[in-house]
């Protein structure tokens, strides 16, 4: 009887939408990635994760200590399943909002989760609004995706702002903590919209904590020597130095500094390049102490005991560890679920109401976040990041101290 | 502050060499035959991953697989002038479009290729006789890996040159004059552009091995360097091989210089500034006979 009201109720709800009728023991998000194209490699590890977390919210397993974790499908509607219907986005802008448009109207999608690249967030973001059904917005980074007004867009993710922030209020814990804070930074950061957000956020962060900027140095990217940008970098002598760059420059300038006789007091990255594989085998010994800030932390076990086994069974699937973007995808599904759970219907205008109730403790996530929490703007404001640092060739989470899992090594003096 | 201005002077200087030694090979296809090799930068490319692949599983030195890795690519060259460009060269219609298009796809193709085979991410030599080591002279560092490209470098220049005193040297220089009138008199003009192919190529190689030993290894490397290598064969003047070196000395400078005094990422403004410069005044390049 229970299943049977539920029934009508979704059946009302679904036309009330302009949507034909759905059963109510399936439920259906839209998830548009990058699966052919130069972002296949992310978005078809995108796919895998997402599936991974459909299983998890469907079927019968050992119940995994976070949101959503028991499995048997969403309590509140009558064990209703999770389908996650797949679509390729190229990883270009249109193709995604053609893409999201089909989910919507074809698929019957009541949520859509994407999309990898900023680019892509943004068209399928105004189909959503549109067609007034929740974007989740698992990975994309640019802090403008927020800033438009929209009412249907939820980001669980930190931006780019956010994590300069988390950046700046590390300067002032280990300033503290040590009794060797920062005094001045150098800015180095690559000539694309990147580097230039990204170095934006941090002279404006450095003003506002009094820290003096010793150089402020815009390079060329992919240049085949960073030499004489290296020599002003030792010129300036700064305690930190900032680089927002790729893998390629992220190698070529700490050979560069070490070519001078330039060992950095300290080194902070804008993740990105800094965080690739091919940065610490190609700077090798040189990588030693760089910090990077980080939205994920798999050494994080300790305070989120949900990551082994989320991560032994995403292994199992797909042959790699969890990292920045996977870790963020699977998330953003089960702070889904949980909000289609909550509002006990599968009607867009229930989920967004849920969505904006959510009040998720980070130790519920795999993420090292406080927790989820959306503003007005849907940006969640509790997803605050991690900073690593690279000890024996790999990078170990430094700080919040809390979930540190060694002390800072820290070069200021 | 004088260590400081050396020190811009050196890393301009070893750089600039570098650079010469890329555009040697260039120049060379370029004057002999009125090809612009698209496939330059990734001919460099491919020497870079052999030096990587022999020093990765056959334990050698970069500058112990240099005479390995110059035959490769000699053969290379060799082999890619029998079998694309002859034939490009033989078409009768819009000869210079196909000539443009088989380097420019080859360059493609390769740059592909390695993607496929070595796949995207970024590798490195990471030991070596040389590898991460710095002298200290007054203040001033020179890097090793460095200081060595830079001699091997000279040293390429000079066998070049001499190779240009020789009888090859001059049935390349006969050739170059007039490709017609040198079938007159004997000499295969198939054959030496096929040689002049693996000498080009040969030399990029060097340059390869060289830069492997303190550069990264990816599969688009060659396009940085390249479209220096273009920049430096113009400035020097078409087919000219003392052009090439004292352009790419002279870019690497202005690099090194803009670098240090204007804004990072100004040099490539800079390089072209001076480009467009010698060419209002001089069209053919600073030692361009042609």
């Amino acid at each position: 009887m229970k299943r049977f009201g539920i029934s009508l109720f979704a059946m009302a709800a679904a036309l009330a939408a302009g949507a034909p009728a759905q059963a109510a023991d399936e439920v259906v998000i839209g998830a548009v990635y990058p699966l052919t194209g130069n972002g296949a490699a992310v978005g078809l590890d995108a796919k895998a994760v997402l599936e991974v977390g459909q299983d998890l919210l469907n079927n019968a397993h050992d119940p995994i200590p976070m949101l959503m974790g028991k499995g048997g499908g969403l309590a509140h509607l009558g064990g209703a399943k999770i389908r996650i219907v797949f679509a390729d986005s190229q990883n270009d802008p249109q193709k995604a909002r053609a893409e999201a448009e089909r989910l919507i109207t074809q698929e019957h999608a009541v949520a859509i989760i994407g999309s990898y690249t900023s680019a892509t967030a943004a068209t399928i973001s105004q189909v959503t609004e549109r067609y007034e059904v929740p974007y989740m917005s698992a990975d994309n980074s640019s802090p403008s995706l927020n800033q438009r007004g929209l009412k249907w867009f939820f980001r669980t993710s930190p931006h780019d702002e956010m994590f300069t922030a988390a950046m700046f209020q590390f300067f002032k814990d280990i300033g503290a903590k040590t009794g060797h804070p920062v005094k001045s930074v150098a800015l180095f950061y690559e000539d694309s919209i990147f580097g230039s957000d990204s170095s934006g956020a941090q002279r404006k962060l450095a003003g506002t904590s009094g820290i003096n900027v010793a150089a402020d140095i815009k390079y060329r990217a992919s240049s085949p020597s960073l030499s004489a940008e290296a020599q002003r970098l030792k010129a300036a002598d700064a305690d930190v130095i900032m680089p927002s760059s790729y893998t390629s420059d992220a190698i070529l300038i700490l050979r560069a500094m070490n070519e001078i006789g330039y060992k950095p007091k300290a080194i902070m990255a804008q993740a990105a390049g800094f965080q690739e594989q091919g940065f610490l085998t190609g700077a090798g010994p040189l990588a030693e102490g760089t910090m990077s800030r980080s939205s994920f932390a798999l050494d994080a076990a300790r305070t989120r005991p949900a990551i082994p086994a989320v991560n032994a069974i995403y292994k199992a699937k797909n042959g790699k560890d969890l990292n920045d973007n996977t870790s963020r995808e699977i998330t953003a599904l089960m702070v889904l679920a949980d909000a289609i759970d909550r509002a006990g219907s599968a009607k867009p205008d229930d989920i967004r109401k849920a969505l904006i109730a959510t009040d998720v403790p980070g130790s519920q996530t795999i993420m090292p976040w406080a927790g989820v929490k959306f503003d007005e703007t849907g940006q969640n404001t509790k997803g605050t990041p991690v900073i690593q640092q690279v000890t024996n060739g790999t990078y170990h989470t430094v700080w919040p101290f809390d979930l540190a899992v060694q002390e800072t090594v820290w070069g200021v003096k | 502050m004088t260590a400081i201005i050396l020190q811009v002077v050196i890393g301009g200087l070893l750089m600039g060499l570098i650079y010469a030694l890329v555009a040697a090979g260039l120049s060379l296809i370029f004057g002999l035959m009125d090809i612009v090799n698209f496939a330059h930068g990734e001919l460099m490319m491919l020497a870079m991953f052999a030096a990587f692949v022999l020093w990765q599983y056959a334990g050698l030195d970069p500058l112990m697989m240099l005479p390995v890795v110059a035959l490769l690519l000699f053969g290379l060259g060799v082999l890619i002038y029998r079998g694309l460009i002859a034939r490009a060269l033989s078409v009768s219609f819009n000869r210079g479009m196909v000539q443009i298009f088989v380097t420019f796809g080859l360059a493609i193709f390769i740059r592909g290729a390695a993607q496929f085979v070595f796949g995207g991410e970024f590798k490195s030599i990471n030991t070596g006789w040389l590898a991460g080591r710095t002298a200290q002279i007054g203040g001033v560092y020179l890097p090793l890996p460095q200081v060595a490209a830079s001699l091997v470098c000279l040293v390429a220049f000079a066998g070049l040159l001499a190779i240009s005193r020789t009888e090859f040297g001059r049935a390349l220089e006969a050739t170059r004059e007039d490709r017609d009138a040198v079938a007159l008199i004997g000499i295969d003009r198939d054959r030496i552009f096929a040689l002049g192919w693996g000498l080009g190529a040969a030399t990029v190689g060097v340059a390869g091995v060289m830069l492997a030993g303190f550069y990264y290894v990816a599969p688009n490397v060659g396009a940085n360097f390249a479209l220096i290598a273009y920049v430096t064969v113009a400035l020097g003047g078409f087919g000219s091989l003392l052009g090439a070196l004292v352009a790419g000395v002279l870019i690497g400078e202005v690099e090194a210089v803009t670098a240090a005094l204007l804004e990072p990422s100004l040099k490539q403004v800079s390089v072209f500034g001076i480009y467009m410069v010698v060419l209002m005044f001089r069209p053919r390049g600073l030692f361009g006979k042609l």
